[in-house]
């Protein structure tokens, strides 16, 4: 039977106003991943960093990648299926992190040269650097150890559960810093280990963090005139870019750029943002489009979320003239991985509703990472009793595809966005 | 011309049209197999409902599609998720509900209801099959009956034989090796109610336990699932007269609204 009413059609009815700064990161990253391979063709010493261990390398002038950042890198230019298929041919189980299945299909391409883009691959390290920031970190770097046979040397970051424990474990990753992984550093590369080099990469890193923390500002306007995605993609300049001069001329154009919008009264989300909504967990490096394009058939905007606190955020706590003590105590600090309980999680959460306008939270929780996700259903339960704002739980990957299915996330998206309009039109 | 009102619920195993009434009556109802083309199902069943009322198609004020398919009904006048769907159908008929769980063929829900017949919260199931009918049906595949069929083992077990409820794979497997081994399919049935009735209370348990409970859905059709269902979460739950049709009946008041 032909239906003899007339077709809906689904216009795009928004979209978002995309920042210029932003096009600076793309070339930058680029470069980072090609000198890696570059640096490895001319003969040099490179690194990879299981966990945030890279500015000790970087000190020492040694090309080092970070597995996150290579991860979210591989993610956005689309050339995570094969690694991660090369990963499951070795037979790496699914359960595993994604990220690390990554980088074993890395190895298994090195070994066996698949034939996978140049531009995501790495090259084979002359050391591994591994700090635990999850539980699966130290086993990661085990198991790179065991198929390449380089150098590799593991610390420990211990969780906190309370406060008052913070000082004793940063002692403690203090000691194991000094005391193991810099003397092995010092004995790979047969020289005193560079704290001067340190002092400045962290002195440009603090100039630059401090500038982004203005940018963050810029969230508790209504409209907001940039996105969460916007500052996922600006991590980089403060982490594994940090040290470079340009990072601080990127925040200072993004903040003039961000400033210029609220003059001309622009916000992130075209024509008008109808929702502001709290986004926990990873940022889905390799599902940004499909989730984007969800959000924004709303005219939702992404504001805040706690993941992108994971960088550097206390630029007043960084003394270059302290540097071990600095890069340890930020990672003990405010937000880190190292408190991601929900007891650390709800104050900040519970702060950003009022502060931010938010209209509703998005858990996002991977299935092979669940270092953000502790407690997710309760921390929506607390917030919705005080707040009454709704929250959803989207389960998915950080970069898997298998993990991911975009309409299972459309319903439960369409659901919340259901909910929220509800409530303000009730509200209204 | 009085106003008449329809939903579509293209779910991914059955699509259910609901036609109503200015009054909110059911005028008519159709369900079929959705197969593999989700538009194709959804007219088919749009014209059968309307057949059996005797009306024409111009003579639907407003259409409201829901269920997996439901961007794919391009002739809908808006589309809007189960979830609200299922809400507002179980709200109407039952005004004192707090909760309902709606088993699908491919999700399961358990969504909270406020005041006015919207969802105040909701779980569902993660990316696995278990604890759907999708996971019932090939269940009832491997014990080589019809849902009914299984149904009505179920009353009659005698043993205690336990089925995981990890994932669909793994428990038809372990459902042949039951078999194998001689299991009563009395005893293997009663276990795969049982195996769900765990994942929905997994469910329930996120949002806790609010009575009155409503279940809705295909899967409410079946009385060892309810009986597995009502013993776990210790509850009597309530079954609208056509549960699988709640869906479509939620988005054609919807459409009602929409209307007004």
């Amino acid at each position: 039977m032909e239906m003899e009413r007339e077709k809906r059609e689904e216009k795009p009815k928004y979209k978002f106003n995309r920042l210029e700064t932003l096009k600076l990161i793309g070339p930058w990253v680029d470069a980072h991943w090609d000198g890696l391979r570059v640096a490895k063709k001319e003969g040099k010493k490179v690194a990879w960093s299981m966990g945030p261990l890279f500015p000790i390398a970087y000190a020492m002038d040694i090309p080092c990648h970070f597995h996150a950042g290579y991860a979210a890198y591989c993610g956005g230019r689309k050339g995570v299926p094969p690694l991660l298929e090369a990963a499951e041919a070795e037979g790496h189980i699914l359960d595993a992190c994604s990220y690390h299945r990554l980088h074993m299909g890395v190895i298994s391409a090195i070994e066996k040269k698949l034939p996978i883009r140049e531009e995501v691959m790495l090259p084979t390290p002359d050391i591994v650097l591994s700090a635990r920031l999850c539980t699966e970190h130290t086993h990661q770097s085990d198991a790179i150890y065991r198929h390449l046979k380089v150098p590799t040397i593991a610390i420990d970051i211990i969780p906190a559960h309370r406060e008052s424990d913070f000082k004793m474990l940063e002692n403690y990753t203090k000691r194991q810093l000094t005391e193991v992984a810099i003397p092995f550093l010092e004995d790979f590369c047969g020289r005193k280990f560079d704290y001067d080099r340190l002092s400045e990469l962290l002195a440009v890193l603090k100039k630059a963090s401090e500038i982004r923390n203005e940018c963050w500002k810029f969230f508790e306007l209504v409209p907001s005139p940039w996105t969460l995605w916007d500052w996922g993609v600006s991590i980089a300049p403060v982490f594994y870019l940090m040290g470079q001069p340009k990072t601080v001329d990127y925040f200072q154009q993004l903040k003039a750029e961000l400033q210029q919008r609220v003059d001309q009264g622009i916000g992130a989300v075209h024509p008008q943002e109808n929702f502001r909504v709290y986004w926990d967990g990873w940022v889905p490096w390799s599902f940004l489009g499909p989730i984007s394009r969800k959000l924004l058939s709303f005219g939702a905007n992404p504001i805040v979320g706690k993941y992108p606190w994971e960088f550097f955020p206390h630029p007043e706590g960084i003394d270059p003239n302290r540097p071990i003590d600095s890069i340890v105590e930020q990672w003990y600090s405010y937000m880190m991985s190292t408190r991601s309980s929900p007891e650390f999680a709800l104050p900040f959460i519970e702060e950003s509703v009022e502060k931010y306008h938010l209209d509703g939270m998005i858990m996002f929780a991977s299935r092979t990472c669940r270092l953000w996700n502790l407690g997710e259903q309760d921390i929506i339960d607390e917030i919705e009793r005080k707040y009454g704002i709704p929250g959803v739980v989207l389960e998915a990957d950080m970069i898997d595809p298998k993990f991911f299915s975009e309409g299972q996330i459309d319903t439960r998206l369409q659901a919340l966005f259901e909910m929220m309009e509800a409530r303000k039109r009730r509200r209204r | 011309m009085p106003e008449i009102y329809a939903g579509i619920d293209v779910g991914s195993l059955c699509t259910k049209v609901v036609i109503l009434d200015a009054g909110r009556n059911v005028l008519s109802s159709h369900i079929l197999r959705s197969g593999g083309h989700y538009q194709g199902a959804a007219e088919a069943a749009f014209s059968g409902a309307l057949e059996s009322a005797g009306l024409r198609i111009k003579e639907i004020s407003f259409l409201v599609s829901t269920g997996y398919g439901r961007a794919r009904v391009t002739f809908s006048d808006t589309h809007v998720t189960e979830i609200t769907c299922h809400a507002r159908g179980a709200k109407h008929l039952f005004p004192h509900v707090h909760t309902v769980i709606d088993i699908g063929g491919q999700d399961s829900k358990v969504i909270y209801v406020n005041d006015e017949g919207r969802p105040k919260n909701f779980v569902m199931n993660d990316k696995c099959a278990a604890g759907t009918g999708r996971f019932l049906e090939v269940m009832a595949g491997a014990l080589e009956v019809s849902l009914q069929e299984m149904a009505e083992l179920s009353f009659h077990a005698q043993g205690e034989s336990e089925v995981s409820n990890m994932c669909t794979v793994f428990a038809e497997s372990e459902v042949i090796s039951l078999l194998a081994q001689g299991t009563e399919k009395a005893d293997i049935a009663a276990a795969i109610f049982r195996s769900i009735a765990r994942r929905i209370t997994g469910l329930v348990g996120k949002l806790g336990l609010k009575e009155p409970v409503v279940m809705t859905g295909g899967v409410a059709k079946n009385p060892g699932m309810v009986r597995a269902l009502e013993e776990k979460l210790r509850t009597t739950l309530l079954i609208p007269p056509e549960p699988q049709i709640m869906g479509a009946y939620g988005a054609a008041l919807i459409a009602a609204e929409q209307s007004d």
